[in-house]
């Protein structure tokens, strides 16, 4: 049957419109700034290379992706194996309050991050915090989680891992629910573990589940900027200051070449970072 | 259908298998870990709402105690006074209706016209909406805002709400539900003289109602829960969305509150989150089938 042909343009154009005007045109600008030195007034100046140049010869900047490259180590991994472990439990018809749980886990990930965050800073302060608190109560000492370097970053990595785990979770479920149950049926007549099942059914099945969750949360951590913003503004001596931050700091600042420069790096940074995590897990698929 | 007979045979051993003691341990050390693991997710958000309700010098005093007699509402009157919290929401509610309204309408529309014409230059114009969705925000984040300077847009209604407006994600997800509408129907309505429109609207439309619940839900989170973009664009106090009024809450009531003590702050920090969550808490009960199926429709958008 013949359709209209102007039809389907009228469709998309509002779509069209508005990714050319805030999504080709910026991206077009940023390129170019990102040569120039500039403050938002007057005219550009060219500078060529110089502001990667200037970032890449950075202390503060190197220490950024640094900051954030620990918090990345002490949250995916974490977060991968309780996702998977949490995944299977409530992935069997057999548990009881399965529904709650489900719905339940879900919470932190749908609450504002920024009410959240600001109720991390009354829960985990030094003097009069409720988590304190609870561990004076067992005869522990009071631990500085916002002011001192070595526990920043855990807690804010805490805060990070306690809003989207139940996310990751629903996730793996999604990816779990692909696998015939015939697998685990034979595989516990012939004997083996829970664990063992683990290892060789659930989780090479589910790789490419796994695989998306390494890309999103490596995307996502190292752009957190409301963590950084909201409970510790970067500090203490600057250990929570994420590349996320960082850059929010250049436009702070009004220094928009340097932040255009740092932007485009670290979009270069988190592109690799992830096709070298689908490479990883490519191999062993081949294997 | 022929591996049937096989899993009624195998079900057998494992059913006898859970009378043994040793599964009925297991099963409890499941629940166990379970259960703490709730604990640990609904704590916060529950210990933030009690303690909001009860005096400040409480909240620092004795955190873990909950004493219904010395119930106040002493935080929340004191941060109305202070926070300028219900300009916040009337900003949230209004970038919440308009840019919610035209990603509603426009990326479900703009979905019809991938899932079900060709046309020339549609796998070009789809690209774009695959780039969008692979692109990290902060790349954009510095020239949208210098846009927006040239623009005279910063702190402005339009600046919040057309940035980022027709979802690609809404996009993606609505072209794979509507793809699966039948064909057949779409003519029928044709023959019947509908328009192009009319057919998205008459025949579309009802029969994607369940995923549109869900994209709606997911809309308003992400509009709700918004800060990047807000934080950038709209730092005034008179466009401060919800969660930029909420990010700078301290300065807010220290401000406001000359020599406020830590008490008094962290009573009222935590009476304007508690009024933040709210609402989101109380969406989420509603419809919380609908969240689960948007959020993962969301999820798989890789």
């Amino acid at each position: 049957m013949a359709r209209p042909r102007a039809a389907p343009y009228v469709f998309v154009a509002p779509f069209v419109a508005i990714f050319l005007a805030f999504s080709v045109y910026p991206l077009v600008f940023t390129a170019r700034l990102s040569l120039t030195n500039w403050r938002g007034v007057g005219d550009p100046m060219w500078v060529g290379w110089d502001n990667y140049a200037y970032l890449l010869t950075n202390d503060r900047f190197w220490s950024s992706l640094w900051n954030s490259a620990v918090l990345w180590v002490l949250i995916v991994p974490v977060q991968l194996v309780v996702g998977v472990i949490v995944a299977v439990l409530l992935n069997s018809a057999k548990l009881q309050l399965r529904g709650m749980y489900r719905v339940a886990f879900i919470v932190p990930f749908v609450m504002p991050l920024v009410a959240v965050a600001q109720i991390w800073v009354v829960l985990f302060d030094e003097g009069y915090g409720a988590v304190n608190s609870l561990l004076g109560s067992v005869g522990l000492p009071n631990v500085g989680w916002l002011t001192t370097g070595t526990w920043a970053k855990p807690t804010l990595a805490l805060l990070f891992l306690w809003k989207t785990t139940g996310f990751i979770v629903i996730i793996m479920l999604s990816g779990l629910q692909s696998i015939d149950s015939v697998l685990y049926e034979s595989a516990s007549l012939d004997g083996a573990s829970w664990s063992r099942q683990l290892r060789s059914i659930t989780v090479p099945l589910i790789r490419r589940t796994i695989m998306f969750v390494v890309v999103l949360q490596t995307l996502a951590v190292f752009q957190m900027f409301a963590e950084p913003f909201v409970v510790t503004q970067g500090g203490p001596y600057s250990s929570t200051t994420t590349a996320g931050y960082f850059l929010y700091n250049h436009i702070n600042r009004a220094d928009l070449g340097t932040g255009a420069a740092n932007s485009l790096l670290l979009v270069v940074l988190v592109m690799a970072l992830s096709l070298m995590f689908v490479r990883m897990l490519r191999v062993e698929d081949g294997s | 259908m022929t591996r049937t007979p096989r899993t009624a045979q195998t079900a057998k051993p494992t059913g006898a298998r859970r009378l043994t003691s040793g599964h009925f341990g297991r099963t409890l050390a499941i629940q166990a870990f379970l259960m703490l693991l709730l604990v640990a997710f609904l704590a916060p958000v529950v210990w933030a709402i009690l303690s909001s309700l009860k005096p400040a010098n409480d909240i620092i005093r004795a955190p873990l105690v909950f004493d219904p007699s010395s119930f106040s509402l002493d935080n929340y009157t004191a941060m109305f006074e202070d926070v300028p919290i219900v300009r916040g929401f009337g900003n949230t509610g209004v970038v919440l209706v308009f840019k919610g309204a035209i990603t509603m309408f426009f990326a479900p529309l703009a979905a019809y016209g991938f899932a079900k014409y060709d046309f020339r230059g549609k796998n070009a114009i789809f690209g774009m909406v695959l780039i969008t969705l692979m692109l990290p925000t902060i790349v954009l984040i510095i020239p949208l805002l210098l846009e927006m300077k040239t623009l005279g847009w910063v702190n402005t209604y339009q600046g919040l709400i057309l940035v980022g407006a027709i979802d690609a994600f809404a996009i993606f997800w609505m072209r794979q539900v509507i793809s699966s509408v039948p064909d057949e129907l779409l003519d029928a309505a044709r023959v019947d003289g509908c328009s192009e429109f009319g057919i998205y609207w008459r025949v579309i439309v009802p029969i994607i109602r369940p995923a549109l619940a869900g994209l709606a839900v997911l809309t308003i989170m992400n509009i709700y829960n918004d800060f990047v973009w807000p934080v950038v664009i709209a730092s005034s106090d008179q466009r401060a969305t919800l969660q930029v009024v909420l990010s700078t809450l301290a300065q807010n009531i220290t401000g406001n509150r000359i020599g406020a003590d830590y008490a008094t702050v962290t009573g009222e920090l935590l009476a304007a989150s508690s009024v933040a969550l709210i609402p989101l808490l109380i969406l989420f009960v509603l419809l919380q089938r609908h969240f689960i199926n948007g959020i993962l429709a969301g999820s798989v958008k890789g």
